[in-house]
């Protein structure tokens, strides 16, 4: 009972307190908002209310979350490079809708044109799994039976058409072999299908939680991050194959911020993600806090959305 | 035993207890407000619930889930509003019940079913959670076909007179669920290059103004009605404002019937408590002794959906707590809130740290109690709050309508969608065309559709071709079940047609 009051007068003092200390000067001086691009609740809007809170809590400005869904996250997005390039529109960015979905549909922005990188934060891992019983000990022995038997193998991943399913067709593709797609929506009904026999082999970053339950084995990592749980396993590069694009999480503005916004985000980005709450956050979602500031965030999308070009033109994937 | 005592031990303390019971007062009121859903609520407490306790923390958030099943279904009554689109199925005899002064009547009749249908599926996660998951685990692609096909049937058989009017409604909502991207290709369908509609029509948008807006159009244009009079009326009879306890055993088989199908429905990940709904709905009137009292205010029209509905937010639990695996959007934010406060789930949790698991049971079924007690008070506040004018009622109506749609994804889009599905409900209903014929099919087909072309792709990869949905016991199972109880029907049907009835 205490506890409880006591945690209610906390989150009321940090209320109370936001508002009141929006008065320094300069950069930020007014409420920020910050656009997500997906609906409330996902693992995006999670991390977007968290960012939210606590950059705002640092800058001592209010920011606000505002869901702006659809179009597979490009209206959300679309409307960030829109906004006025003053810092108080920022928004989330994930990489399907950055470096993957504009070579194949017709994006309301440039993502190499229409807006600033501010900060990476989060770089998921993105595990090749199957079942921990599967006939399947290795990568080899997929690609081995893809190869042996032309479409009879099943397999899926959370986004259709997204980074991963890019990077696992032009491995098959490199390989001369054929795989059957079968579509799912979401990573934990492309686990369910796995677990349920539906399909072969499944790219998601559920695989991670289920190997370390012990329902599924990692064959390889579909980013160019060693995934925790099978630190021996290869990345899909390593492995020899075109693209391991990073699944990454961060913060991007309009184009054209200015040099104090860009400089205000980097020096706060980097203690929001070394703060106890947001570390243990990752740490149950099972994301890799990765932080790469303006400079670097801007050089992996750019390096990916133009390995993703040649990738997708490749496959043909349309 | 002591683990489970120790579990018990953490939900029913006093601060859990008043977690409860303002998550279930918070989530019947967010519930009852179209547009508004318990998950939006979830997702703008989470940054916070690093303060809380976890048996403060995650008991309001189940309490909240809890609560918004039945303060959707009031709105879904007295103003033809669901709060959820998982009260869609509950307007179809619920307000008319309304509309005849007994719309207490039916708000009870929906509260008693909503807690039924709760505690049901609650112990059944409790105590056959493993098997239940392993059941639904068997379900793919092939099963949920052959499940959508039978639901479409019996709800066939809500038809309408003239048939084609029925039939032209169903293809109008079939046409307006393919918009958006192609479940196998995911190419664009019907979007005209719009991207606002590559996600497709937004099932809340939708539901609020085909249901909601036409119906304040209608009164609208309504000349005869006073409209400074009271919005709701209610019959003085005593009798017109409780559930009888002959009333409430009338409907007992229905409770459980639709109680299971909702058990096994959410159980399985991607049908959802909208699905779980009408389905039960069409179950039931199949079913019913007196199924011409359907859609004009049955009671049983209203316990099936909304024991259906409830039914499912207990069992989607099943497979994250087997599996790890959510069942949907609110299962998958509770999976969050256990996993910000260190707590793991899914198949190692029973033998690493059961503990956890059992204080859930126990907030899950404290939570039961604290719905049918609150639900009681939202009754009263409901009551008291639909006797506000007509005029007022309906301006509040539309505001809210459009408010709740815009605040779901921050879309001027969906406010338009409101009001062009207002016009299109109010002009079917004007022409005499059914509307019910529309929602089942916008709700029902494109999953038939998705699950039917997942299994043809699947077909392709195997050597016995289509052929392969013998090898899977599940589908074997429930195609036996389904020529059973078809021969089992045409068998009543042919004895009562040998023994002709004085009614005939």
């Amino acid at each position: 009972m205490i506890r409880l009051l006591k945690s209610t007068a906390l989150a009321l003092t940090v209320a109370a307190i936001v508002p009141g200390s929006a008065i320094a000067s300069g950069y930020p001086s007014k409420t920020i908002t910050f656009i997500c691009p997906y609906s409330a609740g996902g693992g995006g809007d999670t991390a977007s209310r968290m960012i939210a809170k606590l950059a705002g809590d640092m800058m001592g400005v209010k920011i606000n979350v505002e869901n702006k869904t659809g179009g597979g996250a490009t209206i959300g997005i679309g409307a960030v490079s829109k906004a006025k390039p003053d810092g108080y529109t920022v928004g989330f960015v994930s990489t399907s809708p950055i470096t993957i979905r504009p070579h194949m549909m017709k994006a309301p922005y440039h993502p190499l044109k229409d807006l600033t990188y501010i900060s990476q934060f989060v770089a998921s891992n993105q595990p090749l799994v199957v079942l921990k019983d599967s006939k399947f000990k290795t990568l080899k022995d997929v690609i081995d039976y893809a190869k042996a038997n032309p479409g009879k193998l099943k397999w899926s991943t959370s986004v259709q058409r997204g980074g991963p399913h890019v990077a696992v067709e032009a491995m098959f593709k490199a390989e001369g072999a054929k795989a059957t797609f079968i579509p799912f929506k979401g990573g934990s009904k492309v686990l369910a299908a796995l677990l349920g026999g539906t399909i072969d082999v499944g790219m998601m970053s559920e695989g991670t939680k289920a190997t370390l339950d012990g329902q599924t084995r990692i064959l390889a990592e579909g980013t160019p991050n060693k995934n925790p749980v099978a630190p021996d396993v290869p990345t899909l590069t390593e492995a020899g194959y075109p693209i391991a694009p990073a699944i990454f999480f961060g913060v991007a503005g309009p184009a054209g911020l200015s040099k104090e916004v860009l400089d205000k985000w980097d020096a706060v980005m980097a203690k929001v993600v070394k703060s106890p709450e947001f570390v243990a956050l990752a740490s149950q979602r099972k994301w890799a806090l990765d932080f790469a500031g303006h400079d670097a965030f801007t050089k992996i999308v750019h390096a990916d959305y133009n390995a993703a070009k040649i990738a997708v033109a490749e496959i043909g994937m349309k | 035993m002591d683990l489970i005592l120790e579990g018990l031990a953490l939900s029913f303390t006093l601060e859990s207890l008043l977690a409860i019971t303002i998550g279930v007062a918070a989530g019947q009121i967010l519930g009852a407000i179209p547009g508004l859903t318990a998950s939006m609520a979830v997702a703008l407490i989470i940054p916070y619930s690093f303060y809380f306790s976890p048996w403060v923390g995650i008991p309001m958030l189940l309490g909240m889930f809890k609560g918004s099943f039945f303060g959707a279904s009031t709105t879904a009554i007295l103003i033809r509003t669901p709060g959820t689109p998982a009260a869609a199925a509950t307007v179809l005899d619920g307000h008319p019940l309304a509309q005849q002064g007994k719309g207490a009547k039916a708000m009870k009749m929906a509260l008693y079913a909503s807690v039924f249908g709760d505690t049901f599926s609650d112990i059944c996660l409790i105590f056959f959670a493993s098997l239940l998951a392993i059941v639904a685990l068997s379900f793919g692609p092939a099963e949920y076909t052959v499940l959508i096909v039978l639901a479409l049937g019996s709800l066939g058989m809500l038809s309408s007179r003239p048939a084609w009017k029925g039939v032209m409604a169903m293809l109008l909502g079939v046409v307006i669920g393919m918009i958006g991207l192609d479940p196998i290709t995911a190419s664009e369908r019907l979007t005209f290059g719009n991207p606002e509609l590559e996600e497709g029509i937004g099932l809340i948008p939708m539901l609020i103004g085909f249901l909601a807006v036409s119906e304040v159009f209608q009164q609208m244009n309504d000349k005869t009605e006073d409209l400074s009079s009271a919005a709701v009326r209610f019959s003085t009879n005593r009798e017109d404002n409780r559930v009888s306890w002959l009333e409430f055993k009338s409907c007992v088989p229905v409770l459980f019937r639709s109680s299971i199908l909702g058990t096994i429905i959410g159980a399985m990940p991607g049908l959802g408590a909208t699905v779980a709904a009408f389905i039960a709905y069409g179950e039931a009137r199949r079913t019913s002794k007196t199924p011409e009292e359907f859609g004009k205010g049955s009671l049983e029209g209203i316990a099936a959906p909304e024991a259906a509905n409830n039914a499912v937010s207990g069992s989607n639990l099943i497979p994250l707590l087997a599996f790890g695996i959510p069942g949907d959007i609110a299962a998958a934010l509770i999976l969050g809130a256990f996993m910000i406060q260190g707590i793991n789930v899914g198949p190692l949790a029973f033998s690493q740290n059961p503990v956890p698991l059992y204080a859930i049971y126990g907030a899950l079924i404290l939570a039961n109690l604290v719905n049918l007690v609150l639900g009681f008070g939202l009754v009263r506040i409901a009551r008291f709050a639909v006797k506000v004018p007509r005029r007022l009622l309906l301006v509040s109506v539309l505001v809210i309508a459009s408010a709740g749609s815009y605040a779901l994804r921050g879309s001027l889009f969906d406010i338009q969608l409101v009001f062009v599905f207002g016009l299109l409900g109010f002009v079917m209903i004007r022409f005499g065309f059914p509307t019910v014929p529309l929602l089942i099919g916008f709700i029902l087909v494109p999953l038939l559709e998705e699950n039917l072309r997942t299994v043809l792709l699947l077909a392709s990869t195997y050597d016995e071709s289509l052929l392969f949905v013998f090898t899977r016991p599940a589908f074997v199972t429930m195609t036996v079940l389904m020529v059973l109880g078809a021969l089992f029907f045409a068998r009543r049907r042919w004895r009562k047609r040998a023994v002709p009835t004085s009614e005939s």
